[in-house]
């Protein structure tokens, strides 16, 4: 954890009325695994997408591995380095698992197929569905999707990976299986943003728990201490509602 | 919804039904033969005045086709870029667009037809006048072309509105995950919105095939020598209405289901692919 990969600035993000980030400022060092907590509304989805720019945000900065997100190259250099996983898996759906894994490495990356599909056929073993290869996306379960979206991400050999709460769509029994593939990625050192209320989860494999409400940080800690002894009032007001579901 | 503004009695119709070339799996590739049948019958037991009809019509037959085939094809490109201007983040493209469709769907086309035919060359005299440019001057209008253009800028009107919300009807989600990867905003178009628009559009496409066919026998006005202006003239030659116009009907007929069944193959395709 040598440098900072994620640096956040007074980042300020509003729809119409609505201000979902009043003032964010977090920096994020390389091979740190996050994970964001906080009540529905309070910017978390926001903040994740600010930092590979689906949103724009009015004020503060943000630079990812050194790189400013200002122009629209940057932007596209930037997306490049920081992989996406989203509540709703978001695959391709005219297109096989093994397309989906492919498109971008040979659009964006410019890899040759044989390149792409050998990287691809690695990542389905990796994520524990290399017989899916063929499959389209309608025919698997939400965990086989959320698995082949995290390996689609992957793909590009991404330096930081954003997930916005990957488990919640799915049913129970699958949770299980996507929360492994991040665990282990984690293991391997992949910096990483998790949106997610799965405490298991980030008293596992989290360095930090950042608690976020009203578009502000409003308390971060690694997470015995974040769970042992939050100082906030709010953070205990949301913990004891969350944790006693 | 939206296309039975235009002209409600050809659009009451689905015809997509049944669906593959095979006459076993599709029945309703016997009512095309029945019609054909029953055309080579009508020659037969009577070739006057019926043969005589087709082979007057002959050349006018040709004629629909290429009138319908080519401006179907102009109108689909017409109506993509329209679709897409319509979805532009760029006022000016939005605009124009907008224009476009708002202004053209809110005229009949016939009369569209016969302003092209009639109100553009002069125009184009009087630039040629402005300009002192001489073939502009004598411009005269080409009816097959003009009838081809007036089509193409009607039908693409409805079109974009077709390709717009097709596009819409994609989850925003399958945009950002692409962008998210890197993508450019033309590359996320290309290979992840447009292909999965594609498969929504495919039956109203089809739908404005079949009414673009029978909406091109309202070229007959403007001097082209379609179906239906051949017929005018056989039966101003020889006064046999009833005939005439069954003869008439029965061409249509054919082309129209023919038409139906290839759209409704096409359909059964696409739909297998997924
Ligand atoms: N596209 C949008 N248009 C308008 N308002 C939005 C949009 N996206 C988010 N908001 C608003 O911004 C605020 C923050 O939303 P955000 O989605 O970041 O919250 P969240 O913490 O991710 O909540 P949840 O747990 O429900 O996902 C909310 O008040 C929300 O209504
Ligand atoms: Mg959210």
């Amino acid at each position: 954890m040598a440098q900072a990969i994620i640096e956040i600035t007074n980042v300020h993000k509003r729809f119409g009325h609505v201000e979902a980030l009043k003032g964010v400022d977090l920096t994020v060092m390389e091979g740190e695994v996050i994970v964001i907590i906080g009540p529905s509304g309070s910017g978390k989805s926001t903040l994740l997408r600010c930092i590979n720019r689906l949103e724009e945000y009015e004020k503060g900065s943000i630079v990812v591995d050194g790189i400013p997100l200002d122009t629209n190259q940057n932007i596209n250099a930037v997306r490049r380095e920081v992989g996406m996983v989203f509540q709703s898996f978001n695959l391709f759906a005219h297109l096989t698992v093994m397309q989906n894994l492919m498109l971008a490495q040979t659009t964006v990356r410019k890899r040759t197929k044989e390149e792409a599909e050998k990287v691809s056929r690695e990542l389905l073993v990796k994520v524990g569905i290399p017989e899916k290869a063929e499959s389209y996306p309608s025919q698997l379960s939400g965990g086989q999707q959320q698995r082949v979206a995290i390996a689609r991400a992957l793909a590009m050999n991404p330096r930081v990976m954003l997930f916005d709460e990957p488990t919640s769509a799915l049913d129970p029994e699958m949770i299980k299986e996507v929360l492994d593939v991040m665990a282990s990625l984690a293991k391997e050192g992949m910096t990483m943003l998790v949106v997610s209320h799965e405490m298991g989860f980030a008293r596992a494999a989290a360095h930090r728990v950042i608690f976020m409400d009203e578009g502000q940080i409003v308390e971060e800690a690694p997470p015995e201490l974040f769970f042992a002894s939050p100082t906030q009032e709010r953070t205990q007001l949301f913990l004891s509602k969350i944790l006693h579901l | 919804m939206e296309q039975q503004e235009k002209n409600a009695p050809n659009r009451e119709l689905s015809f997509v039904t049944g669906g593959e070339v095979n006459i076993r799996q599709d029945p309703w590739w016997w009512l095309v033969v029945t019609v054909i049948a029953i055309i080579i019958l009508l020659v037969m037991i009577a070739p006057f005045p019926f043969k005589d009809i087709v082979v007057f019509a002959r050349d006018g037959v040709l004629v629909t086709i290429l009138v319908t085939i080519s401006s179907y094809f102009l109108m689909l490109i017409l109506g993509l870029f329209g679709g897409l201007g319509r979805l532009s983040k760029n006022k000016l493209v939005f605009g124009i667009s907008s224009l476009y469709v708002e202004i053209i769907r809110g005229i009949p086309l016939l009369v569209q037809l016969i302003a092209w035919y009639f109100a553009s060359p002069v125009v184009i005299q009087k630039i040629g006048v402005w300009l002192n440019f001489a073939p502009l001057m004598y411009y005269r209008a080409n009816p097959i072309i003009t009838a081809i253009v007036a089509i193409t800028v009607c039908y693409g009107a409805y079109m974009s509105e077709i390709v717009r919300s097709g596009i819409q009807s994609i989850p925003k989600g399958q945009m950002e995950a692409a962008r998210s990867l890197g993508m450019s905003h033309f590359q996320a178009m290309r290979y992840v919105v447009l292909p999965q628009a594609f498969r929504v559009i495919l039956p109203p496409m089809g739908n404005e095939f079949i009414a673009l066919l029978k909406d091109s026998s309202l070229v007959s006005v403007v001097a082209v020598a379609d179906i239906t202006r051949k017929g005018r003239e056989f039966m101003s030659a020889h006064f046999n209405p009833i005939e005439t116009w069954l003869m008439v009907a029965l061409l249509y007929l054919v082309l129209t289901l023919v038409a139906a069944r290839v759209v409704s193959y096409i359909e059964k395709r696409s739909k297998r692919g997924s």
